[in-house]
């Protein structure tokens, strides 16, 4: 409110102004008007005011509030149809764009400044409004819009790619249909494009083709003058496909929404191999034939039927002889379905037979599979050249059974996730686009290949590659404290003498206390430094705080004094031969309660561990970042909420993201601080149990599965208790307190 | 009076305006956008009529897509199924011939010839091969470009290789020969059929290789997060805060503090930022040795074996002409991510680029893939540790088969094991060894391994498991064959005079089964420098730390006999034939450098070594020093590896309860304490 500052002889005389807006308020606190009024005068205006605002707020509400209702009717209500959108006459010498530039990438060819503005890492895509092209003799350029590439926009324009803006676009789809070359002029078409209102050579326009190439020599890519637009095109060769530019999509076929097909297991099948097209060249008929010959009932070579029954039509029905077969369902009793280049090499039986679960074997030399940029072909089909026709038969039987089974697996994934709709299609060419503008923010090789059951089962530990970190690097020892000053002191000292500590860092959780005088803590041979949080929480101990430098961290609690230098040491060495695991003391086990049907904390003298306590436990650093940022669901404030089991979700974390067991060092001792002993031991540790037994519950259900493993094992040093002289080991002093 | 009224009168008419005003004004603004809805909509329309629109393709079309006669390929135009006779290799696999070098050859030519010769692939003759490699020497003058080959045959089935840019590459007639190139341009390279290398520094080693440089899986704090590869060789960190671009001319006032480092040192840095330029190549495997993560502006050639390797795990490919963007991108990586990225550049450098002999054997098992087809190589193979070249697709191509992939994919290994025993020389049937491996609970067979010069007794003792008698040829390396009578993912191997209690054999395979990558044993050597000798030495003295387990007594996984038998070089292979405790060094070799980890010792109790039989000439000897012979073995093996693999441990692992001051009822393994 910029005129807020004038005063009310200002205001008068402006009033006639339109700047006056809101002034109003303002005007009737004015120093120099009030004083001057009777008090009549003043509810007079107090009530001229009152009106003035109340239709100030009425108005408001008018111009506001039904605009949305009317925005949104307008939306849905309208009726519109495709016949009645605009008529576009293109004189017969408007300009053809060039032909496609064959050595085009994404960094010579594509205007990457225009995604610029795109927040998200996510490009932005501009639909042109639908117009009807005519030539100059009123001929229609093509038929305005096929239903399938309606389908396409419409996933276009419902997705997050979609912007109606066209100065704030990055990539823009024409509305001219071009999927079928057979129902477009080419040359009209190609003038049609070049008149787009930002088409500028065709740079960063996406056009749509399945059908490329028409008769007699059937080109493999559109055939349409493109200049530099991007092709995202079914049939493509390697000689017209142009790496990393183009995308590779398939021919969608039209059955997937006709017919209903329910996945059906992998498994061996009633035929071997299925060829189930129709319009193939006479040479492959006399190969399939001879293949067919040769090795009888586990090949089935389908054609036509010559004698259609009624009621069915030709494209769901295939025929072996007398025998007639129902198209697709016949696929789905097939182990290996063919699927042969015909005049294109783009075919739609490729999208059928995946999701019959058979297993494709290609025979289109030079074919560019359906999204191989980012689809891993081998894991769901089987590429033989074509002069290799004849050998199929023994190619596809050396694939051992296991094999085979997963690939029936993948290619119906395949299916599902790229195959089944418009829809799909058209947002996994925007994703593999959008992967190569913002590539840092790419989806990974498993997203796009891993069927969800995989991916579900699998674990990909976060630190995989085998390393043994130096140990000049030390560890840093996390002390978490609230007021035990004395206890913290000597836990302190201790720690202090062990070789590798490079770091001790005070988590001070009191805030209603200061730490102690500087002068007061224990002088120690490495930097001590005392970190002061702002909430008395449990996560504080887990915090990546700047100050850790060091992967390794030792958590500690300020009451475990009970642990001899040597064991600290040998646990840090342990951790570098296992810095993917949580290495600790004290360890614990979950088990499964039969009677209540739930898991449940066992802290007795067990054969077995699958948790350790962080009460004294080396780990990664990484772990604090995880805890701290990563953790699933609302575990970090419920265990900040009961004060309790911030291990116990450490041990999950851990074990979730690694897949691995915990590490347990060194023998057991009784785990207690002195102090403890004055209170009723026995009640405190059961109400203890059932928390703890309730937070792995609780963890569990989170998690969604049980991610701790139980081992039998703990480590120790390599001559612990063996008859050897003591003075010559490493770390003596193990098991002793 | 008057000048108040006329006030009021003026706050009316400003209020009824201000009212006017705010009615016509909402309007005027909104004028616009209401236009536009009346005319399109947001988003593409819903066509009242779209149920009515026609199929893309008239019903029938997709059927009758006229048939087409086959094609011959185009001219020039090569792809793998055309210009590539795979039929030749059927049978015997891939065979390679490589042709010898006419005249004085510089050093990278020889290692690559070397490197090709050491390859299991090859075959001295060139008949029987189904591929031909032809060697391009860089310093081959011009003219000279066209040897007489005899099988040239227009290239077919040939590689001409060059690990350098050889002039000749240029001029060469190539014909229908594929083409491995060190940093090709993507403009020639035709993907599937050409072979991308790397670009390689002069002095590469030719096997072993330069050590990845990365200690730690996390960045070190105050790293600087970008290095730039600087034109002249080198590299530039830039400090963390700075706000223009460092790549480009224009912005060169502000890059924050930074330093720049000569030529030969490696970049300490988060990221490396390499341009596109084909000589920047270089920086690329310098980026990758030092695990700092390459960030590729726009690059111009083609990534190395990127018909294989997924790059997008290990490396960021970024658009040169959005600096910013980018550097915020990076600047922003979620720690996960850098993680993740670091780590998998550095595997992939130790995997396939630290050495000559690593870059031509990828690029040979990439045509190997190419021809065996189904069988190739998985795509997980390739890309996690430890590599195709360690992972053989001849053993399986289903990952879960072999001992690194369980977290992956999710599986685990068989419960149960073999136990192998293998009778030497002059070994007596070991019929307590045999009783107390069957007696162990997750036993599923015994096989025996007979290779004395006696003939074996035809009564075997009553097991509870089956036993199977394997005929040996007397050769040490015989134990490591991949018999096919190994049922089971876990071997346990035993020689016949080892001495094993049954809870012994249990507990181990527990261990085992959490660790099913490694070797686990009851009996440890040490390897160690020796100044004095200016060598390795190995001992098999009590100490506190160790890094050989003994194969008399191990579990390890069946996968590592075929590797034994098919990745090890011949040479090392007759070696250890030689002397048998050399056979115990190379397959703890052969696992250390697999696993980049050291084998896992589990107890074994005191009271074995004086029941133990009086040791047999030529067999491995039990915790007693190595003959001074084999101490030599070490050091070939490390030779012949390139590199020292093993690793040290210092840690045994024990029952949970071993030893504990509880009452032994309450443990499982309380024969481990006591006989």
């Amino acid at each position: 409110m910029p005129r807020a500052g004038l005063d009310a002889q200002e205001c008068e005389e402006e009033a006639v102004g339109v700047i006056m807006c809101a002034s109003v308020k303002y005007n009737i606190r004015g120093p120099a008007l009030i004083p001057r009024m009777k008090t009549k005068h003043r509810i007079y205006y107090i009530t001229l005011f009152s009106i003035v605002l109340l239709g100030l707020i009425a108005t408001g509400m008018f111009q506001f509030w039904p605009h949305s209702i009317e925005s949104s009717g307008d939306w849905s209500v309208e009726k519109r149809s495709v016949r009645d959108v605009p008529l576009v006459r293109l004189p017969a010498d408007s300009p053809v764009p060039e032909r496609g530039d064959l050595s085009c990438r994404m960094h010579t060819c594509f205007d990457v400044y225009r995604c610029g503005f795109n927040p998200k890492n996510k490009i932005k895509v501009y639909i042109y409004p639908l117009k009807k092209y005519v030539g100059e003799a009123g001929v229609p350029v093509s038929s305005t819009i096929s239903r399938e590439y309606n389908e396409l926009l419409t996933a276009i324009s419902d997705s997050d790619y979609y912007t109606d803006d066209v100065t704030r676009a990055c990539l823009f789809v024409p509305s001219i249909d071009l999927l079928n070359q057979n129902s477009l002029r080419v040359k009209e078409t190609a003038q049609a494009l070049a008149q787009l209102s930002r088409w500028d050579r065709g740079t960063n326009h996406l056009l749509f083709n399945m059908l490329p190439g028409g008769p007699p020599d059937y080109n493999t890519a559109l055939d349409v003058p493109r200049d530099r637009a991007l092709l995202a095109g079914g049939g493509f060769s390697t000689w017209t496909y142009r790496q990393g530019y183009d995308v590779s999509i398939p021919v969608y076929s039209p059955l997937s929404a006709e017919v209903d097909l329910p996945e059906k297991g992998p498994g061996p099948r009633r035929y071997f191999l299925l060829s189930s097209q129709v319009a193939l060249h006479p040479e492959y008929r006399e190969d399939l034939a001879a293949l067919q010959a040769r090795h009888g009932e586990a090949v089935l070579v389908l054609d036509k039927c010559s004698n259609l029954s009624e009621g069915v039509p030709a494209a769901r029905r295939r025929c072996h002889q007398q025998q007639a077969f129902d198209y697709p369902q016949v696929l789905q009793e097939a182990t290996f379905c063919m699927v042969l280049r015909g005049a294109r090499l783009g075919q739609a039986v490729l999208s059928d037979v995946l999701r019959a679960g058979c297993v494709p074997v290609i025979i289109a030399d030079s074919y560019v599979l359906p999204f191989s940029e980012v689809l891993d072909w081998k894991r769901a089909s089987v590429v033989v050249p074509e002069e290799k026709m004849s050998d199929v038969y023994s190619i596809l039987q050396s694939i051992p059974r296991r094999q085979i089974e997963e690939m029936q697996r993948q290619a119906r994934w395949f299916w599902e996730a790229y195959f089944q709709s418009i829809k799909a299609i058209a947002l996994a060419t925007l994703q593999i686009i959008n992967d190569r503008i913002y590539p840092y923010a790419a989806i990974s090789y498993e997203d796009w290949n891993d069927p969800p059951a995989v991916k579900w089962g699998s674990v990909s530990n976060p630190l995989f590659l085998p390393l043994i970190p130096p140990q000049s690097q030390g560890f840093t020892a996390i002390v978490l404290t609230y007021d035990r000053v004395e206890s913290l002191f000597r836990v302190i000292t201790e720690v202090s003498k062990v070789p590798s500590l490079s770091k001790l860092l005070v988590v001070w959780n009191n805030q209603n206390k200061n730490p102690p005088e500087d002068s007061l803590w224990p002088k120690i041979r490495v930097p001590l430094k005392v970190v002061r949080t702002a909430e008395n929480k449990l996560s504080n101990r887990f915090f990546p705080y700047d100050e850790i430098e060091t992967e390794a961290v030792l958590a500690i609690d300020d009451d475990i004094i009970m642990l001899t230098s040597d064991e600290l040491q040998f646990g840090y060495e342990v951790w570098r031969e296992f810095p993917d695991r949580l290495v600790g003391y004290p360890g614990r086990l979950h088990l499964w309660d039969h009677e209540m049907n739930k898991w449940k904390y066992e802290s007795e003298w067990t054969n077995e561990v699958s948790m350790v306590l962080t009460g004294a436990a080396f780990y990664h650093k990484y772990f604090n970042y995880l805890y701290t940022y990563k953790m699933p669901g609302d575990i970090k404030n419920w265990v900040d909420a009961h004060m309790n089991c911030e291990d116990i979700a450490m041990n999950f974390l851990v074990a979730n993201v690694t897949g691995k067991a915990v590490i347990k060092v060194t023998p057991r001792k009784k785990f207690k601080c002195p102090e403890c002993t004055a209170i009723d031991g026995l009640s405190l540790d059961q109400t203890h149990m059932v928390e703890r037994s309730e937070c792995i519950n609780k963890f569990a259900s989170v998690f969604g599965t049980m991610p701790l493993k139980v081992v039998e094992h703990r480590a120790d040093p390599v001559l612990y208790k063996d008859d050897f002289p003591e003075k010559l080991k490493s770390f003596p002093n193990i098991g002793s307190l | 009076m008057q000048s108040w009224r006329r006030k009021s009168l003026w706050l009316a008419l400003s209020a009824s305006w201000l009212l006017i005003l705010l009615r016509v004004f909402p309007v005027l603004r909104l004028a616009e956008p209401a236009r536009r809805q009346a005319g399109a909509p947001q988003g593409w329309p819903r066509w009242l009529d779209a149920e009515l629109l026609q199929s893309f393709s008239q019903p029938g079309e997709l059927l009758e897509d006229g048939p087409q006669p086959p094609q011959a390929p185009r001219g020039g135009s090569c792809y793998r199924g055309a210009c590539f006779d795979a039929s030749r290799c059927r049978g015997g696999g891939l065979k390679v011939f490589v042709y010898p070098a006419v005249g004085p050859i510089s050093e990278t030519p020889r290692k690559v010839l070397t490197s090709i010769e050491g390859s299991r692939y090859h075959t001295a003759s060139a008949a029987e091969a189904c591929l031909l490699i032809l060697v391009l020497s860089p310093d081959t003058p011009a003219g000279e470009c066209h040897p007489e080959l005899p099988q040239w045959d227009g290239g077919k089935n040939h590689l001409v290789l060059s690990l350098h840019p050889a002039p000749c590459l240029r001029i060469f007639q190539l014909g229908q020969a594929m083409v491995a190139e060190a940093s090709p341009t993507m403009d020639t390279f035709r993907p599937g059929f050409d072979v991308a290398l790397p670009l390689l520094p002069e002095a590469h080693p030719l096997r072993g290789g330069a050590l990845g440089q990365l200690q730690q899986h996390s960045p070190l704090p105050g790293v600087a997060l970008i290095a730039m590869a600087e034109e002249r060789g080198g590299w530039r960190t830039v400090g963390t805060n700075f706000s223009a671009c460092p790549w480009d001319g224009r912005c060169e006032q502000d890059h924050g503090p930074k330093q720049t480092h000569p030529r030969a040192t490696l970049p300490n840095a988060t990221f490396c930022l390499i341009p596109g330029r084909n000589p920047d190549a270089l920086h690329f495997l310098q980026a990758l040795q030092a695990g700092c993560i390459p960030v590729l502006l726009s690059p111009r050639w083609e990534l190395p074996f990127s018909e294989v390797i997924d790059w997008t795990k290990a490396a960021v490919v970024a658009d040169e002409r959005l600096p910013l963007q980018v550097l915020a991108a990076l600047q922003e990586m979620p720690l996960t991510r850098v993680l993740a990225l670091r780590q998998q550049a550095q595997f992939l450098w130790d995997a396939y680029f630290s050495s000559v002999e690593k870059v031509i054997h990828t690029t040979l098992e990439i045509i190997q893939d190419r021809v065996s087809g189904a069988s190739a190589h998985p795509s997980l193979l390739w890309n996690s540790p430890p590599g195709a070249l360690l992972a053989l697709s001849t053993f399986s191509t289903s990952p879960s088969d072999f001992p690194f992939y369980h977290l992956q994919q999710g599986s685990r290994p068989l419960g149960r094991f073999s136990a192998l025993i293998w009778v030497g020389a002059l070994g007596q049937p070991p019929l307590k060894l045999i009783q107390a491996v069957a007696g162990a609970q997750h036993c599923a067979q015994i096989l025996v391994l007979w290779s004395s010069k006696k003939p074996p007794p035809p009564r075997w003792p009553e097991t509870a498991v089956p036993l199977t008698v394997l005929d040996g040829h007397r050769k040490a390396s015989d134990r490591f064959l991949p018999y096919s009578a190994i049922s089971t993912d876990a071997i346990l191997s035993l020689d016949a005079h080892s001495s094993l209690s049954t809870s012994e054999v249990d507990f181990a395979f527990m261990v085992w089964q959490s660790f099913p990558e490694r070797m686990v044993g009851f009996l440890t050597w040490s390897h160690f420098w020796d100044e004095t000798q200016g060598g390795w030495g190995y001992t098999g003295e009590r100490a506190n730390e160790f890094s050989m387990v003994l194969t008399s007594a191990a579990f390890y996984h069946r996968y590592y006999h075929t590797l034994f038998t098919h990745s090890l070089p011949k040479a090392l292979r007759t070696l250890a034939d030689e002397s048998p405790p050399c056979v115990e060094v190379l397959m703890n070799f052969l696992v250390a450098a697999v696993t980049k980890l050291p084998p896992i010792k589990v107890p074994y109790g005191p009271w074995h070594q004086e029941a133990k039989p009086p040791l047999v000439p030529g067999s491995p000897r039990l915790r007693s020093e190595p003959r001074p012979a084999a101490q030599d073995c070490i050091n070939q093996m490390a030779a012949g590896f390139g590199h020292m693999p093993l690793v040290s441990s210092r840690l045994r692992l024990d029952p949970v309860l071993f030893k504990d001051p509880v009452s032994v009822l309450r443990k499982k393994y309380r024969s481990l304490e006591k006989p």
